[in-house]
Protein backbone atom coordinates (compact mmCIF):
# COMPACT_ATOMS: atom_id res chain seq x y z
CA UNK A 1 0.00 0.00 0.00
CA UNK A 2 1.18 3.68 -1.13
CA UNK A 3 1.19 6.11 1.92
CA UNK A 4 2.60 8.80 -0.36
CA UNK A 5 -0.25 11.05 -1.41
CA UNK A 6 -0.45 11.40 -5.00
CA UNK A 7 0.46 14.69 -6.00
CA UNK A 8 -0.24 15.61 -10.05
CA UNK A 9 2.63 16.20 -12.56
CA UNK A 10 4.29 19.66 -12.14
CA UNK A 11 2.19 22.49 -14.43
CA UNK A 12 -1.10 20.27 -13.48
CA UNK A 13 -3.56 22.36 -12.22
CA UNK A 14 -4.41 20.90 -8.48
CA UNK A 15 -7.50 19.49 -7.68
CA UNK A 16 -9.84 22.60 -7.65
CA UNK A 17 -7.51 25.50 -9.09
CA UNK A 18 -9.20 26.57 -11.84
CA UNK A 19 -7.47 25.54 -15.55
CA UNK A 20 -5.35 28.66 -17.05
CA UNK A 21 -7.67 28.37 -20.29
CA UNK A 22 -10.70 29.12 -18.28
CA UNK A 23 -9.01 32.50 -16.69
CA UNK A 24 -7.95 33.01 -20.31
CA UNK A 25 -11.52 32.58 -22.18
CA UNK A 26 -12.72 35.23 -19.44
CA UNK A 27 -10.45 37.74 -19.91
CA UNK A 28 -11.51 37.20 -23.90
CA UNK A 29 -15.04 37.19 -23.43
CA UNK A 30 -15.19 39.88 -20.86
CA UNK A 31 -12.82 42.18 -22.76
CA UNK A 32 -14.58 41.23 -26.24
CA UNK A 33 -18.17 41.81 -24.75
CA UNK A 34 -17.30 45.00 -23.09
CA UNK A 35 -15.99 46.45 -26.39
CA UNK A 36 -18.65 44.80 -28.57
CA UNK A 37 -21.28 46.97 -25.61
CA UNK A 38 -19.91 49.76 -25.77
CA UNK A 39 -19.27 50.24 -29.92
CA UNK A 40 -22.48 48.93 -30.90
CA UNK A 41 -24.51 51.74 -28.16
CA UNK A 42 -22.51 54.39 -29.07
CA UNK A 43 -22.51 53.54 -33.30
CA UNK A 44 -26.16 55.21 -33.69
CA UNK A 45 -23.78 58.50 -32.46
CA UNK A 46 -21.31 57.99 -34.79
CA UNK A 47 -19.02 55.81 -33.54
CA UNK A 48 -16.79 55.96 -29.73
CA UNK A 49 -15.00 59.47 -31.30
CA UNK A 50 -18.66 61.00 -31.67
CA UNK A 51 -19.10 60.04 -27.87
CA UNK A 52 -19.95 63.13 -26.63
CA UNK A 53 -19.55 63.84 -22.93
CA UNK A 54 -23.12 64.56 -22.47
CA UNK A 55 -23.71 60.96 -23.35
CA UNK A 56 -21.58 59.87 -20.67
CA UNK A 57 -22.97 62.57 -18.47
CA UNK A 58 -25.58 59.76 -17.56
CA UNK A 59 -25.71 57.04 -15.41
CA UNK A 60 -27.15 54.85 -17.84
CA UNK A 61 -23.22 54.17 -19.36
CA UNK A 62 -22.09 52.73 -16.00
CA UNK A 63 -25.06 50.31 -15.45
CA UNK A 64 -23.50 47.70 -17.90
CA UNK A 65 -20.18 47.90 -16.06
CA UNK A 66 -21.81 48.11 -12.80
CA UNK A 67 -23.78 44.73 -13.84
CA UNK A 68 -20.79 43.39 -15.24
CA UNK A 69 -18.75 43.91 -12.33
CA UNK A 70 -21.07 42.03 -10.10
CA UNK A 71 -21.60 39.23 -12.61
CA UNK A 72 -17.81 38.48 -12.90
CA UNK A 73 -17.65 38.67 -8.99
CA UNK A 74 -20.13 36.11 -8.05
CA UNK A 75 -18.54 33.97 -10.39
CA UNK A 76 -14.85 34.76 -9.11
CA UNK A 77 -15.95 33.61 -5.33
CA UNK A 78 -17.45 30.48 -6.07
CA UNK A 79 -15.06 27.61 -6.32
CA UNK A 80 -15.97 25.99 -9.26
CA UNK A 81 -16.24 29.27 -11.54
CA UNK A 82 -13.47 31.03 -9.88
CA UNK A 83 -11.10 30.70 -12.95
CA UNK A 84 -13.82 32.48 -15.36
CA UNK A 85 -14.90 34.76 -12.82
CA UNK A 86 -11.59 35.78 -12.27
CA UNK A 87 -11.32 36.34 -16.35
CA UNK A 88 -13.76 38.59 -16.36
CA UNK A 89 -12.49 40.39 -13.57
CA UNK A 90 -9.01 40.93 -15.61
CA UNK A 91 -11.02 41.35 -19.17
CA UNK A 92 -12.72 44.42 -16.88
CA UNK A 93 -9.69 45.92 -15.89
CA UNK A 94 -8.27 45.39 -19.30
CA UNK A 95 -11.11 47.63 -20.86
CA UNK A 96 -11.30 50.07 -18.16
CA UNK A 97 -7.71 50.59 -18.58
CA UNK A 98 -7.12 50.55 -22.14
CA UNK A 99 -10.50 50.68 -23.30
CA UNK A 100 -10.57 54.35 -24.68
CA UNK A 101 -7.32 54.12 -25.50
CA UNK A 102 -7.41 51.40 -27.63
CA UNK A 103 -10.20 51.97 -29.63
CA UNK A 104 -10.26 55.66 -30.05
CA UNK A 105 -6.71 55.48 -30.81
CA UNK A 106 -7.44 52.72 -33.73
CA UNK A 107 -10.29 54.45 -34.93
CA UNK A 108 -9.00 57.79 -35.39
CA UNK A 109 -5.90 56.39 -36.69
CA UNK A 110 -8.53 54.36 -39.19
CA UNK A 111 -10.24 57.59 -40.32
CA UNK A 112 -13.53 56.67 -38.90
CA UNK B 1 18.64 65.88 -28.82
CA UNK B 2 15.96 62.62 -28.15
CA UNK B 3 12.71 63.76 -29.40
CA UNK B 4 9.23 62.55 -28.33
CA UNK B 5 8.59 59.76 -31.19
CA UNK B 6 4.68 59.39 -30.39
CA UNK B 7 3.37 62.87 -28.39
CA UNK B 8 -0.35 61.81 -27.41
CA UNK B 9 -0.61 58.53 -28.94
CA UNK B 10 -3.00 56.87 -27.30
CA UNK B 11 -2.70 53.46 -29.54
CA UNK B 12 0.92 53.00 -28.23
CA UNK B 13 0.30 54.21 -24.82
CA UNK B 14 -2.24 51.72 -24.25
CA UNK B 15 -0.34 49.19 -26.38
CA UNK B 16 2.48 49.73 -23.74
CA UNK B 17 -0.12 49.38 -21.10
CA UNK B 18 -1.53 46.34 -21.99
CA UNK B 19 1.66 44.55 -22.82
CA UNK B 20 2.15 45.61 -19.30
CA UNK B 21 -0.67 43.68 -17.67
CA UNK B 22 0.07 40.53 -20.16
CA UNK B 23 3.40 40.66 -18.48
CA UNK B 24 2.46 40.97 -15.08
CA UNK B 25 -0.01 38.53 -15.02
CA UNK B 26 2.50 35.62 -16.55
CA UNK B 27 4.86 36.57 -14.34
CA UNK B 28 2.32 36.11 -11.22
CA UNK B 29 1.48 32.57 -13.48
CA UNK B 30 5.01 31.92 -13.28
CA UNK B 31 5.64 32.74 -10.02
CA UNK B 32 2.85 31.02 -8.34
CA UNK B 33 3.58 27.85 -9.85
CA UNK B 34 7.27 27.81 -8.63
CA UNK B 35 6.23 28.50 -5.48
CA UNK B 36 3.63 25.96 -5.62
CA UNK B 37 0.88 27.58 -5.14
CA UNK B 38 -1.83 26.13 -6.03
CA UNK B 39 -5.26 27.83 -4.16
CA UNK B 40 -7.94 28.39 -6.75
CA UNK B 41 -8.84 32.05 -5.21
CA UNK B 42 -5.71 33.58 -6.15
CA UNK B 43 -6.62 33.75 -9.66
CA UNK B 44 -9.52 35.60 -8.44
CA UNK B 45 -7.77 37.60 -6.04
CA UNK B 46 -5.35 39.02 -9.26
CA UNK B 47 -8.60 39.55 -10.55
CA UNK B 48 -9.86 41.57 -8.05
CA UNK B 49 -6.14 43.35 -8.73
CA UNK B 50 -6.69 44.29 -11.92
CA UNK B 51 -10.26 45.41 -11.51
CA UNK B 52 -10.08 47.52 -8.68
CA UNK B 53 -7.09 48.78 -9.98
CA UNK B 54 -8.09 50.02 -12.91
CA UNK B 55 -11.65 51.64 -11.48
CA UNK B 56 -9.13 53.12 -8.62
CA UNK B 57 -6.99 54.67 -11.46
CA UNK B 58 -9.87 56.52 -12.49
CA UNK B 59 -12.29 57.60 -9.99
CA UNK B 60 -9.36 58.68 -7.16
CA UNK B 61 -8.24 61.18 -9.00
CA UNK B 62 -11.74 63.05 -9.24
CA UNK B 63 -10.91 66.55 -8.51
CA UNK B 64 -14.18 67.69 -6.82
CA UNK B 65 -12.78 71.22 -6.89
CA UNK B 66 -13.62 71.39 -10.30
CA UNK B 67 -16.87 71.05 -10.59
CA UNK B 68 -16.90 68.06 -13.38
CA UNK B 69 -19.26 65.38 -12.91
CA UNK B 70 -17.54 61.56 -12.15
CA UNK B 71 -18.90 60.35 -15.33
CA UNK B 72 -17.19 63.21 -17.05
CA UNK B 73 -13.92 62.22 -15.27
CA UNK B 74 -14.35 58.97 -15.73
CA UNK B 75 -14.40 59.91 -19.45
CA UNK B 76 -11.84 62.25 -19.57
CA UNK B 77 -9.88 62.90 -16.33
CA UNK B 78 -6.51 62.18 -15.02
CA UNK B 79 -5.32 58.69 -14.37
CA UNK B 80 -2.80 57.85 -12.20
CA UNK B 81 -0.75 55.41 -11.07
CA UNK B 82 -0.80 55.91 -7.21
CA UNK B 83 -4.28 55.70 -7.05
CA UNK B 84 -4.54 52.70 -9.80
CA UNK B 85 -2.18 50.60 -6.75
CA UNK B 86 -4.36 51.91 -3.88
CA UNK B 87 -7.47 50.73 -5.99
CA UNK B 88 -5.68 47.31 -6.18
CA UNK B 89 -4.57 47.08 -3.15
CA UNK B 90 -8.43 47.70 -2.11
CA UNK B 91 -9.06 44.59 -4.62
CA UNK B 92 -6.89 42.73 -3.21
CA UNK B 93 -8.52 42.79 0.61
CA UNK B 94 -11.88 42.73 -0.89
CA UNK B 95 -11.09 39.93 -2.98
CA UNK B 96 -9.35 37.96 0.05
CA UNK B 97 -12.30 38.80 2.10
CA UNK B 98 -14.91 37.67 -0.48
CA UNK B 99 -12.94 34.46 -1.02
CA UNK B 100 -11.87 33.58 2.64
CA UNK B 101 -8.14 33.86 1.83
CA UNK B 102 -5.98 34.72 4.99
CA UNK B 103 -2.04 34.44 3.52
CA UNK B 104 -0.22 37.28 2.08
CA UNK B 105 -0.31 37.72 -1.43
CA UNK B 106 1.84 40.64 -1.69
CA UNK B 107 4.80 38.72 -2.52
CA UNK B 108 3.64 37.09 -5.11
CA UNK B 109 1.98 40.35 -6.51
CA UNK B 110 5.26 42.82 -6.28
CA UNK B 111 7.54 41.60 -9.12
CA UNK B 112 4.31 41.46 -10.85
CA UNK B 113 3.56 45.09 -10.55
CA UNK B 114 7.35 46.19 -11.05
CA UNK B 115 7.02 44.32 -14.46
CA UNK B 116 4.05 45.85 -15.70
CA UNK B 117 5.28 49.05 -14.82
CA UNK B 118 8.42 48.74 -16.26
CA UNK B 119 6.85 48.46 -19.34
CA UNK B 120 3.82 50.38 -18.90
CA UNK B 121 5.84 53.47 -18.02
CA UNK B 122 7.50 52.96 -21.91
CA UNK B 123 3.90 53.69 -23.15
CA UNK B 124 4.07 57.13 -20.70
CA UNK B 125 7.84 58.09 -22.18
CA UNK B 126 6.86 57.76 -26.14
CA UNK B 127 3.71 59.65 -25.33
CA UNK B 128 3.44 62.11 -22.62
CA UNK B 129 4.82 65.23 -21.25
CA UNK B 130 8.35 64.06 -20.12
CA UNK B 131 9.45 66.14 -17.17
CA UNK B 132 10.69 69.29 -16.43
CA UNK B 133 13.11 71.53 -18.06
CA UNK B 134 16.98 70.51 -17.15
CA UNK B 135 20.27 70.84 -18.43
CA UNK B 136 21.60 67.29 -19.17
CA UNK B 137 22.61 66.11 -22.26
CA UNK B 138 19.38 63.13 -22.14
CA UNK B 139 16.77 65.62 -21.70
CA UNK B 140 13.79 65.31 -24.49
CA UNK B 141 13.13 68.10 -26.80
CA UNK B 142 9.79 68.83 -28.16
CA UNK B 143 8.65 70.25 -31.44
CA UNK B 144 6.30 73.10 -31.83
CA UNK B 145 3.51 70.65 -32.21
CA UNK B 146 4.17 68.50 -29.45
CA UNK B 147 4.80 70.95 -27.17
CA UNK B 148 1.21 72.70 -27.77
CA UNK B 149 0.24 68.93 -27.37
CA UNK B 150 1.93 68.12 -24.29
CA UNK B 151 1.49 72.01 -22.39
CA UNK B 152 5.68 71.83 -22.11
CA UNK B 153 7.81 74.65 -23.61
CA UNK B 154 9.33 73.87 -27.09
CA UNK B 155 12.86 73.52 -28.05
CA UNK B 156 13.89 72.85 -24.54
CA UNK B 157 15.53 69.71 -23.13
CA UNK B 158 13.43 68.30 -20.43
CA UNK B 159 13.84 65.20 -18.07
CA UNK B 160 12.92 62.36 -18.78
CA UNK B 161 11.24 61.57 -15.91
CA UNK B 162 9.45 58.20 -17.23
CA UNK B 163 13.25 56.83 -18.05
CA UNK B 164 13.86 57.25 -14.50
CA UNK B 165 11.07 55.40 -13.03
CA UNK B 166 11.44 52.60 -15.72
CA UNK B 167 15.09 52.13 -14.61
CA UNK B 168 13.75 52.38 -10.66
CA UNK B 169 11.24 49.57 -11.26
CA UNK B 170 14.27 47.36 -13.05
CA UNK B 171 16.42 47.72 -10.34
CA UNK B 172 13.22 46.85 -7.91
CA UNK B 173 12.32 43.45 -10.06
CA UNK B 174 16.06 42.75 -9.87
CA UNK B 175 16.63 42.96 -6.27
CA UNK B 176 13.13 41.33 -5.77
CA UNK B 177 14.04 38.34 -8.12
CA UNK B 178 17.34 38.31 -5.83
CA UNK B 179 15.71 38.75 -2.23
CA UNK B 180 12.37 37.00 -3.10
CA UNK B 181 12.74 34.11 -0.62
CA UNK B 182 14.82 35.84 2.04
CA UNK B 183 12.79 38.57 3.70
CA UNK B 184 11.74 37.37 7.24
CA UNK B 185 8.06 37.47 6.86
CA UNK B 186 5.42 36.82 4.32
CA UNK B 187 4.57 40.42 2.90
CA UNK B 188 7.89 42.30 3.65
CA UNK B 189 8.90 42.21 -0.31
CA UNK B 190 5.62 44.23 -0.92
CA UNK B 191 6.11 46.43 1.91
CA UNK B 192 10.02 47.47 0.98
CA UNK B 193 8.62 47.44 -2.73
CA UNK B 194 5.84 50.18 -2.08
CA UNK B 195 8.08 52.05 0.19
CA UNK B 196 10.64 52.08 -2.19
CA UNK B 197 8.33 52.88 -4.46
CA UNK B 198 6.61 55.76 -2.18
CA UNK B 199 10.21 57.90 -1.24
CA UNK B 200 11.39 57.24 -5.09
CA UNK B 201 8.09 58.50 -6.39
CA UNK B 202 8.04 61.67 -4.10
CA UNK B 203 11.30 62.68 -5.53
CA UNK B 204 10.58 62.10 -9.24
CA UNK B 205 7.79 64.20 -8.81
CA UNK B 206 10.18 67.00 -8.52
CA UNK B 207 11.07 66.70 -11.82
CA UNK B 208 7.88 65.34 -13.72
CA UNK B 209 5.95 68.67 -14.75
CA UNK B 210 2.58 67.82 -13.01
CA UNK B 211 0.62 70.54 -11.48
CA UNK B 212 2.05 72.13 -8.28
CA UNK B 213 -0.74 72.14 -6.20
CA UNK B 214 0.55 73.73 -2.75
CA UNK B 215 3.84 74.49 -0.79
CA UNK B 216 5.25 73.53 -4.25
CA UNK B 217 4.12 69.93 -4.28
CA UNK B 218 2.10 68.24 -6.48
CA UNK B 219 -0.90 65.92 -6.22
CA UNK B 220 0.89 62.56 -5.84
CA UNK B 221 3.55 64.16 -3.57
CA UNK B 222 1.00 65.70 -0.76
CA UNK B 223 -0.58 62.24 -0.82
CA UNK B 224 2.61 60.48 -0.21
CA UNK B 225 3.33 62.66 2.19
CA UNK B 226 0.82 61.32 4.47
CA UNK B 227 1.30 57.91 3.39
CA UNK B 228 5.17 57.92 4.00
CA UNK B 229 5.40 58.20 8.00
CA UNK B 230 3.33 54.79 7.86
CA UNK B 231 5.05 52.96 4.89
CA UNK B 232 8.32 53.99 6.98
CA UNK B 233 7.02 52.23 9.93
CA UNK B 234 6.40 48.89 8.11
CA UNK B 235 9.95 48.93 6.31
CA UNK B 236 11.45 49.61 9.66
CA UNK B 237 9.57 46.42 11.09
CA UNK B 238 11.15 44.43 8.48
CA UNK B 239 14.40 44.95 8.49
CA UNK B 240 14.45 44.63 12.51
CA UNK B 241 14.62 40.96 11.56
CA UNK B 242 17.76 39.05 10.17
CA UNK B 243 17.40 37.99 6.64
CA UNK B 244 16.62 34.10 5.71
CA UNK B 245 19.60 32.66 4.73
CA UNK B 246 17.94 30.35 2.33
CA UNK B 247 14.61 29.41 1.02
CA UNK B 248 13.57 26.20 2.49
CA UNK B 249 11.34 24.22 -0.01
CA UNK B 250 8.84 25.70 -2.05
CA UNK B 251 6.86 26.56 0.54
CA UNK B 252 4.99 30.18 0.42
Amino acid sequence: MNDVPEVPPAGEPQPGEPKIGSVGAGVLVGGFALYALYISATLPLGGPTMWSSSYLRGALAFVPLAYYLLMAILLAVRRRTSGLGAGLLIGFGIFILLGGGLCVGALVQAGI
Amino acid sequence: MIGLPFAGNALVHAGMVGLGIGAALLFYAYEKRRRALTDPRLWPIAGFAVAFGAIGSRVLTWDISRQVSLADWWGNGDRSILAGLVGAWFGVHLGKRLTGYKESTGDLLSPAVALAMVIGRVGCLLTELPGTPTGMAWGIVLTPAQAALTGAPAGVPLHPSFAYEIVFHLAAFALMWRFRDRLPHSGDLFICFVGAYAVFRFFVEFVRGNEVLWLGMSRPQLFLLAVLPLLAWRVRRVFSSPLRREMEGTAA
